[in-house]
């Protein structure tokens, strides 16, 4: 165990979830997304959170950046319980405290790119600090597209707009989701040293969602996640070792037919399973 | 092999129907409202056609002849035309006529209840009328409901409508204006054709010698004389035996060709003005609800590009999609029709059962649902939709098989260059043909088309003028929430525009009235300003052919108080001027230049004498007179005579074209009364003082209202506001259905925006932000319409104004009522953020993870 790892251990969670459970549905067509899960997101630590489609890796995020909620458990954001806010309340959290990435339409296209990374603040109603947007935007590398529209931009630069976005309200953490579903290895590449070089260069919290190997050895940690539930945790990943344990873990837990409570267990490739075409590919891009 | 194309567009339209049942309510909304306002306004009028009809044919039924002058004299303006009156004593000798059972004279004239309460009845649109009590009842139109018939002097009958507005009942005692104030005992109630009364009019029945003294200008003359036949002799048999008995100048008709000219007069002139007016502003409606379906259709054509495209991919034919986006309309249009054809019918029938429980009587009968009310409105419904509809399919046929394999397109049509000068010539053209028509030679055709092309152009340049518009009015916008509303308005200039422009043509129409209503009223405060030079007037206050009017005694007992210096009456009559009926003031030449500012005088005014006139420069100048030449006068009792012009003066607005003397006038004069009195104070007499003295003279001739200048001003545009109000109330539904058409479009926007409403929702908008957002972008959409329609409807106020002044004598006034301007303003201000509720309230009501997930 590094040093760096014992000190990430020390520090406290910036996000805590329970005993999670989240149930779609009723009677026969009730799915368990989420069953009993507890895991906590260190401060300043850049965690994935894997698992093939269904895991319920979606779910968990959406719970714990309080876009949904639990059917039991609790979600914690520093000391505060979600279950305990109200919507309007839930939506402040989000604007002040949370940045996100998804995987698509992260940008309003009625907005400027400068516009689109202040959107938080603006809609809280104050401006962003002027010296802390401009470190951002030369983080990102986007100084000379502040004006330009959305449509006018690739992929990877929508999406590195859509970091600067998160990052810019100094959140206390920032939920990724897919960020690097949508696009070219090499953009998804940069998003990715993006994050991981904030997460380190400034000490950010990060939880990102992903089914790609790849993308999960960018982060410090990654957490697995089948069945709704936590299967493991892996500490300095990288992408090799990630689709090792992806594959043990399936050969583990599943042989095509269905696991203890009754979902279909997920045997397919994962990088395949959302119906995505491997654009990454382990080999093609891992260090 | 049949072919397949049709059914398969229709089951296209079929399932989209189905699935969008929603995003079709305001295009069904909007259709059933024009179209339930069409069928009402069309059943309406034949029915009350249909009522009047039997209700004349039922009260005259036993009249078949009427003997009556034929000399009439119509004035410009007096449709109906004065008719000269009959020698009462003639019925005695027709009685006598072989086949003739019964000839009674029946004197009609002008008669105003007091109420209970000494208030006026009526007299504000409908005639108050006064006549003599026929016992023979086949003669007379009137019935005995309760009560007996007058037999003493002062005794009155009255129909039954008008003792109900008056409060009055059987042995009550009133006074009746005719206009000198009778008293009269109300001993009988009668009804007219099995109604109330005819509509709303009033009427009183008196003996036959208390109708010759009050309401005949001279005794021994009636209006006309009503003949019975005898047994087996028919109406024509009776009409020629009559003839060889009249003396020259009178002449007999058979009671059936009466009835229908009574009929003729209220449903040929009141009724059909009335649907018309009403007709107008049904097209109004439809027009505004074309405009919303239009625009329902190009957003959901826009939306379903990728669609679309699949199915032109897998092979679908243009004219598939064509047809397929038709038939949604027509089907949408159908069911929209057929509902509106029930409701208007409904409405009919509402009004109907309404119209009696508020006072007025509608004539019983049954509804009459006549072929043209069902086919027309329901075409009408059919046309406006897949007129609506034909453009957006067109371009949804349009649409390349491509498109399917690309981003979805959000419609982002408006403003191209073509679009910018076809608008901007159009414009030019318009402004120009209204220029030509209003400072020009004046012609309200090139004026009127003039204004129809400013219409058009505002329709065509209404993107561009979008995306102008919406920046500037959106500049004060501040906030995050506002910046985004503007924004997303300005987002699809065609749409916004499209979605402004159904309320723009409502705001329009309202302007216009208001702007017209506002001139007209400012052209009175002007005249009175300019041409009363009195201290108060004395008028009989009266809109219509109510009323009647003021007793010729008022203006000398008012002369003869201390307080006042001159005090002179205006009284009405009518004569052929070298064969053309003019209007005549009847009054006090001399005393009246002391009263009335008749600018300059070539002439004199005193000493008219029997023989001579004073005529207004306009008329003197287009009828060839200068003072000392002569004019033959033609009146209603036939004879003529040769008049001199004495002096001719320069301003006509109060005064009239030609002024005669009482003396003058006396031989031919009818029913006698004044419209004007008016009176300027001695020297050192306060208004006060003066008013109070006038008035307590004038509480003694029926109590007529003294009011000041600025009073008597007012009164005389009170008809006008009157009027607006009516025009406001069918505009209401016009300006629904364009804040309709913009929830419509705000709710397809809305759906349009799934994705981004969830973004907004994730990364911090609150539910009231996200609500205000949406309310703001409908302010601004609303905005634009309303001030597009406060310029286009103030610029053709101002050339329906100036075009009247062309075509009319008098000088009209220009004017922009701020006051009103601004309250529509705001209404439409308002009302933006109303249509706004519902979309706003769907919007905020969206789950976040549904919103992102959204593909």
């Amino acid at each position: 165990m590094t040093t760096t790892e014992k000190r990430l251990r020390t520090v406290p969670a910036a996000v805590r979830v329970v005993d999670a459970v989240k149930v779609y549905g009723r009677g026969d067509t009730e799915v368990r997304a989420l069953d009993g899960v507890s895991v906590d997101f260190p401060v300043g630590r850049f965690t994935a959170v894997m698992g093939p489609s269904g895991s319920g890796k979606s779910t968990l995020m959406h719970c714990a950046a309080g876009l949904d909620t639990l059917t039991s458990g609790a979600a914690l954001l520093g000391d505060t319980d979600l279950a305990t806010l109200d919507d309007r309340r839930l939506t402040l959290l989000r604007r002040d405290r949370i940045g996100f990435v998804f995987q698509a339409f992260n940008l309003l296209p009625t907005l400027t790119v400068a516009e689109n990374i202040t959107l938080p603040s603006a809609l809280a109603g104050h401006t962003v600090d002027r010296e802390r947007f401009d470190r951002i935007v030369d983080a990102v590398g986007l100084r000379d597209r502040l004006h330009h529209r959305p449509s006018e931009l690739s992929g990877g630069q929508q999406q590195r707009v859509a970091v600067a976005r998160a990052f810019a309200g100094d959140p206390d953490v920032v939920f990724a989701d897919e960020p690097t579903g949508n696009l070219d290895s090499r953009s998804g590449e940069e998003v990715l040293r993006l994050l991981g070089r904030t997460v380190r260069e400034t000490g950010r919290t990060v939880v990102m969602v992903t089914h790609d190997p790849v993308a999960a050895a960018h982060a410090d940690e990654v957490i697995f996640l089948a069945d709704g539930r936590l299967v493991d945790r892996m500490t300095a990943p990288t992408a090799d070792r990630v689709l090792d344990r992806m594959k043990a873990f399936e050969t583990a837990t599943g042989t095509g037919a269905r696991t203890g409570d009754g979902h279909p267990a997920d045997t397919h490739d994962p990088r395949s399973a959302d119906g995505h075409p491997t654009a990454l590919t382990p080999g093609g891009v891992s260090p | 092999m049949r072919t397949p194309s049709a059914p398969a567009s229709l089951r296209l339209a079929r399932s989209s129907l189905g699935a969008h049942r929603r995003r079709f309510l305001g295009t069904f909304v909007a259709v059933l409202l024009g179209v339930a306002f069409l069928t009402g306004t069309l059943v309406m009028g034949d029915t009350l056609r249909a009522s009047f009809d039997s209700m004349f044919t039922g009260a005259s039924r036993g009249t078949d002849a009427v003997v009556r002058s034929a000399v009439t004299v119509i004035a410009p303006g007096d449709a109906q035309g004065t008719r000269g009156p009959v020698d009462a004593d003639l019925a005695e000798r027709l009685a006598r006529v072989p086949g003739v059972a019964a000839a009674a004279p029946r004197i009609e004239g002008a008669g105003q209840l007091l109420a209970a309460d000494g208030t006026p009845v009526g007299g504000k649109g409908p005639p108050t009328l006064a006549g003599n009590w026929i016992d023979d009842p086949a003669l007379n139109p009137y019935r005995l409901a309760e009560g007996r018939a007058p037999s003493a002097p002062g005794e009155a009958v009255v129909n039954r409508g008008a003792a109900k507005a008056a409060g009055l009942a059987l042995g009550d005692t009133t006074v009746l204006r005719t206009p000198d104030p009778v008293r009269v005992t109300v001993v009988g109630l009668a009804t007219f054709g099995g109604a109330d009364g005819m509509g709303q009019v009033t009427w009183a029945g008196l003996t036959r010698a208390d109708a010759e003294r009050y309401l005949t200008a001279h005794p021994g003359e009636a209006t006309s004389i009503a003949v019975r036949a005898g047994p087996g002799v028919s109406q024509e048999e009776l009409v020629a035996a009559l003839a060889p008995a009249l003396p020259d100048d009178v002449e007999a008709i058979t009671g059936q060709r009466a009835a229908e000219e009574n009929t003729e007069m209220v449903s040929g002139r009141f009724l059909s003005l009335f649907t018309t007016f009403l007709l107008v502003f049904s097209g109004v409606a439809v027009l505004v609800s074309a405009f919303s379906i239009h625009n329902t259709f190009a957003v959901l054509v826009a939306q379903r590009t990728r669609e679309n495209a699949l199915l032109r991919a897998i092979g679908a034919a243009r004219r598939q999609v064509v047809v397929g986006t038709l038939a949604e309309a027509l089907t949408v249009g159908l069911l929209a029709s057929l509902a509106g054809l029930l409701a208007g019918i409904g409405v009919a029938a509402g009004l109907q059962a309404l119209f009696p429980a508020i006072g007025f009587p509608f004539p019983e009968g049954d509804l009459v649902v006549t072929g043209t009310s069902l086919v027309l409105p329901l075409a009408v419904g059919l046309a406006v939709c897949a007129g609506s509809a034909l453009l957006p399919a067109v371009r949804a046929g349009r649409t390349a098989p491509l498109a399917a394999l690309r981003e979805t397109q959000v419609d982002a049509s408006g403003t191209s260059r073509a679009r910018v000068v076809t608008g901007g010539v159009l414009l030019a053209v318009a402004v120009g043909t209204v220029l030509a028509g209003v400072l020009g030679t004046p012609s309200l055709w090139l004026a009127a088309t003039g204004a129809a092309l400013a219409v058009a152009a505002f329709v065509v340049l209404g993107p561009v003028a979008a995306s102008v518009a919406v920046r500037v009015l959106g500049r004060p916008l501040r906030g995050a929430n506002r910046g985004l509303a503007r924004r997303n308005a300005l987002r699809s200039p065609g749409r916004t525009a499209a979605t402004a422009t159904a309320l723009m043509i409502g705001v329009a129409v309202v302007t216009l009235f208001t702007v017209f209503g506002a001139s007209l009223k400012a052209t009175m405060d002007r005249t009175v300003d300019r041409s009363f030079a009195g201290d108060v007037a004395i008028s009989g206050a009266t809109f219509g052919a109510g009323g009647a009017g003021l007793s010729p005694r008022l203006a000398p007992a008012v002369g003869a108080l201390p307080e006042v210096d001159t005090a002179v009456g205006l009284g009405r009559g009518v004569a052929e001027v070298d064969g053309e009926g003019r209007a005549l003031t009847v009054t006090d030449p001399a005393a009246l230049s002391r009263t009335l500012d008749l600018g300059e005088v070539r002439g004199s005014l005193t000493g008219l004498g029997t023989d001579g006139l004073a005529v207004a420069a306009d008329e003197a100048a287009s009828a060839g007179l200068a003072p000392g030449r002569t004019t033959e006068l033609t009146f209603t009792d036939g004879t003529r005579h040769t008049f001199t012009v004495r002096a001719v003066y320069e301003r006509s607005d109060l005064a009239g074209d030609y002024l005669v003397t009482r003396e003058a006038w006396a031989p031919h004069r009818t029913q006698d009364s004044d419209t004007l009195v008016a009176v300027s104070f001695a020297d050192g007499v306060g208004t006060e003082e003066g008013r109070t003295a006038v008035t307590e003279v004038a509480e003694r001739y029926g109590q007529p209202e003294v009011q000041t200048r600025e009073e008597y001003a007012e009164s005389s545009a009170g008809g006008i506001d009157m009027m607006l109000t009516l025009v406001y109330a069918l505009l209401a539904l016009a300006v629904l259905i364009a804040l309709l058409g913009i929830t419509n479009t705000l709710t397809l926007s809305v759906h349009e925006r799934t994705r981004e409403l969830g973004l907004l929702r994730a990364v911090g908008q609150t539910r009231a932000q996200l609500r205000a957002m949406v309310r703001w972008e409908s302010v601004l959409v609303a905005a634009f319409g309303t001030l597009g329609g406060l310029v286009l409807g103030g610029f053709l106020g101002w050339v329906l104004v100036r075009a009247s002044e062309g075509s009319g004598d008098s000088a009209f006034a220009f004017a922009v009522p701020g006051v009103q301007l601004a309250t529509v303003a705001l209404v439409g201000l308002f009302a933006g953020a109303v249509a706004a509720l519902r979309p706003a309230r769907r919007a905020a009501r969206l789950e976040i993870l549904r919103a992102i997930a959204t593909e």
